[in-house]
Order: structure tokens, then sequence, then C-alpha cells
């Protein structure tokens, strides 16, 4: 199980359906869902600045594009990833799976990206089965569709 | 991960409230209550999760029909807004067909002028040309007869400066009328 996890994604339907599918799946107890990637980032600017940094959450799911931010979420993954001490396992949830915007993603370093569809749960079940792997930084960056 | 270890009386509250009333305690902190050797508390916190569990299979399949069905409106809604752009386009065409169409009958009509007026020329030149040769021959014939010839004589350079005046008047409006319309193409 994964101690805690921050969802950035501008969609609220979305939030619910993750926030369920981690529970049924037992993923996770602790789950933050934001709106905004730049409320995001002002946040792991604080715990980089300020602290407590185990404040942090474990794993982040950005949005690729998160409607209402300055910002896209590969941005977000290389200010968290390069700005604000990394430390996290890192990728991005989105509806698109362009090959070019997944290896923009790599380069900001993400880990993993995952395809977002009416069927969440079987992907959610993968990742979590390779989660060790990106928490070791072990596992290379893998596709979930 | 820490797991919280309930009072005996808390327990016995909790399964009292659930026999009476059917409260259960819900979420994420049933899965942090310690069961460890309470068969009953065990029973009463699977029951609570598996509740829970089915209430968020439930949530889950309408939050997910709620998603699909925004999703489909939101396709419609563009596939709307294309077919406006392309009536819009349609509009557009059917409107520069007109402005053609009317330039069209426009041309034809100026045409058709043009072709009257030729008509009406040539039959102005005929009959200026037919009375002037009739009257020349008439004049010719007087003189050659040896006949009074200043009467003819005059009415001839009379009516034959009026002829060719006339004849260039036109002439010079046939001009005009072909340079009008050279420009206005």
């Amino acid at each position: 199980m994964i101690e805690s996890i921050m969802l950035v994604d501008d969609e609220d339907l979305f939030h619910l359906v993750f926030e369920d599918a981690c529970s049924l799946l037992d993923i996770t107890l602790s789950l933050e869902a934001l709106n905004s990637a730049d409320e995001a980032e002002k946040m792991f600017k604080n715990w980089f600045e300020n602290g407590p940094i185990k404040e942090r959450p474990e794993c982040v799911f950005v949005d690729l594009n998160i409607i209402g931010s300055t910002f896209d979420g590969i941005e977000l993954i290389r200010r968290i990833n390069f700005q604000y001490g990394d430390n996290v396992v890192i990728g991005i949830i989105s509806s698109s799976s362009e090959v070019s915007e997944q290896s923009k993603a790599v380069q900001a370093g993400a880990q993993f990206w995952i395809v977002k569809s009416d069927e969440i749960e079987p992907r959610l079940e993968e990742f979590l089965k390779d989660y060790d792997g990106y928490k070791n930084k072990t596992a290379t960056f893998k596709v979930y569709k | 991960m820490t797991k919280l270890k309930l009072h005996k009386e808390t327990i016995k509250q909790l399964l009292e409230l659930k026999k009476k009333r059917r409260i259960n305690l819900e979420g994420n902190i049933l899965k942090l209550i310690d069961t460890t050797g309470d068969v009953e508390l065990k029973k009463y916190v699977d029951d609570a999760i598996n509740e829970g569990k089915a209430k968020q299979r439930q949530r889950l399949d309408i939050t997910k029909k709620i998603q699909s069905q925004n999703k489909e409106l939101l396709v419609s809604q563009q596939e709307n807004e294309e077919l406006m752009s392309q009536l819009q386009t349609a509009l557009d065409d059917a409107e520069k067909a007109k402005d053609a169409a009317l330039l069209d009958l426009d041309f034809l009509q100026k045409k058709t002028q043009f072709q009257l007026i030729q008509t009406i020329v040539r039959i102005s030149l005929t009959v200026i040309i037919g009375v002037g040769i009739s009257t020349t021959v008439l004049y010719l014939f007087a003189l050659s007869v040896d006949r009074d010839t200043e009467l003819i004589g005059n009415t001839w350079s009379n009516m034959f400066g009026i002829l060719l005046t006339n004849a260039f008047s036109i002439i010079g409006t046939i001009m005009g009328v072909k340079y009008a319309n050279k420009d206005s193409k």
C-alpha cells in the first residue's frame, strides 16, 4: 500500500473516480486531490523551503493538461523533480497517449504514464505491482493502457 | 502503519450502535483498526469494510457513467460547433454564388442592351446609306438627262451633310458604348 498519494487534475469527477478506485483496490489510505498545478507547485515549494519534508506525498499523479493552471502537468513534474527536491514517485495520468508528449514527460522525470479510461482499476492494479520498482528508482518508464 | 487499538467499552458501544441503529464506522479509518484477538470486532470491521466497498463500487459506477455522459456531451457539442462552422461556410459560399450570379445577370443585361443598340445602329446606317445612295442616284440621273439640278443639288448637299453628321454621331455613340462596357468588365 502507498503511504500517501496526491492527484493533480482539473476534472472533479475524476477525483471521485480515482478516490473510489484507490479505496476499492486498497492502494492508499491518504489521498489528496488538487485542481491546479499552481496549487501543487505552491505546496511542494513550501515543503522544500520550509519543511517538514515528510509531509510530502509518496506518489504524485499529474494530469497532462490542467485547465485553469498557468503550466501543464509535464512542467509540474519537471519543477518537482528539478527544483523542489525530487524524491517522490511521479507520473502522468491522462486520456492522451501521444508518444511525443510521453517523451517530453520522460525528459521531465516522469516514471509512468497511465492512460485514463472507463476501466482505470486494472491499470492501477498493474501500477501497484510495479510500484516498488518506481520507489527504488529501478523500474523504467512504463505506459499503462 | 500504526494500528488503532480500541477500548473494550468503545467496541461494545460500536457493536450496540450497529445492532440498534444500523450505524457503522465508514471509510479508511476501518483499515487502521487493530482487530487481533477480538472475533466480534473483526466481523464488525470486515462487514463495515465490505458494506463500504459495495457503496463505493455503486458510486464509482455512477460517477463513471456521469463522466462518460459528460464526454459524450462534450463530443456532441464539438460536433455541433463543427456543423455550425460548416453551415457558415456553406452560407458564405451561397452568398458568393449569389454575387457571381448577379454579376452574370448584369453582364447578360449589358450584352442584350449592346445587341439592341447594334441592331438599331445597323438599321439606322442602312437607312442613312440607302437614302444617301438613292438621293445621289436621283441627282446623277438629273445631271445626265440635263434637267434643272439646282433644287435637287441643294437638297443632295444638305441631306448628305445631315446624313454624314448623323452617321458620325452614331459611330461615336457605338464607340462610346463599347469603351464603357470594356471598362466595366
